[in-house]
């Protein structure tokens, strides 16, 4: 492994360790406040205004976006510089105006979800063909998988919108206002 | 089994078995150049067997090495999402719809 690829790695590795640090100590806190422990509350607030979380996660989805267009373009250069043209026009579209940060990363998220279902979906139409009943049972299921991301990414961001501004919190000194 | 058989004449003989309904069948295929043609035929499928056997689990591999981050990015973003709802002075009922805590709100 080259020193720059090692490196690089190292700081994928460190960057998911902080991340599922970061789930642990946020599902520990969810699991308190969902139990009616009024103490998680406050603590959960602060836990939300410590780091930029989603500027992290937001990393995270443009690393997945990346490695899914280098795999389905390859050397086609026309569709290295196309696919992620469109995927910005589309993270626009779902974002909306003035989107909040949760918001924003939630369009990245479906974004990325709706990025894997297509290149998936595309690899089984590409090889429908060639496959054994077992290989194409495994590519329906892996399909199914990512659909259900991308319908649950959906979710996600239309359950935050419905709620309306009510969901007003601060994570990283930037205040979420989910309003629209 | 080695799918060479010797005869007892002391000739070799080329035999494939394979299974049908269960039971292990086996075919005779012939001696000398024949039985040498029909070996040197199976061998070259069972490489390419093996070749794409390899090819599909690298495949399997790189496919759940992209899914793994993707996973992790809905897990994480739907955590943020309950943080924020119950930070927010929301509750989920029976783990389904998320409804407003009917209690005032706790000042920030």
């Amino acid at each position: 492994m080259s020193p720059k690829k090692a490196n690089s790695a190292a700081q994928n590795n460190e960057s998911t360790s902080e991340l599922i640090e970061d789930k642990k100590k946020l599902m520990a806190l969810i699991d308190r406040a969902q139990d009616g422990d009024k103490d998680a509350l406050p603590v959960l607030r602060r836990v939300l205004d410590e780091e930029p979380r989603i500027a992290r996660f937001v990393d995270l989805a443009r690393d997945v976006e990346r490695s899914i267009v280098k795999r389905m373009s390859g050397d086609d250069v026309f569709s290295q510089e196309a696919i992620p043209r469109n995927l910005k026009a589309m993270r626009e579209e779902v974002a909306g105006q003035n989107p909040s940060p949760l918001e924003r990363l939630l369009a990245e998220r479906i974004t990325v979800c709706w990025l894997e279902l297509q290149y998936f979906e595309a690899i089984y139409a590409q090889n429908i063909g060639k496959l054994t009943i077992t290989q194409g049972d495994y590519h329906q299921r892996r399909i199914d998988k990512a659909h259900r991301r991308y319908l649950s990414s959906i979710k996600a961001l239309v359950q935050i919108r419905k709620m309306g501004p009510a969901v007003q919190i601060n994570i990283a000194e930037k205040q979420i206002n989910t309003a629209g | 089994m080695s799918p060479w058989e010797r005869r007892e004449r002391g000739g070799l003989y080329y035999t494939r078995s394979r299974k049908e309904n269960g039971r292990v069948v086996r075919e005779y295929i012939g001696g000398g150049p024949l039985g040498q043609l029909a070996a040197l035929q199976d061998e070259h499928e069972r490489r390419q067997r093996e070749e794409q056997a390899a090819y599909w689990r690298e495949e399997q591999q790189d496919l759940d090495a992209l899914e793994a981050p993707v996973n992790e990015l809905s897990e994480a973003s739907d955590l943020l999402v309950r943080a924020a709802l119950l930070a927010s002075g929301y509750r989920q009922h029976n783990r389904g719809e998320w409804r407003l805590r009917r209690e005032p709100k706790e000042s920030q």
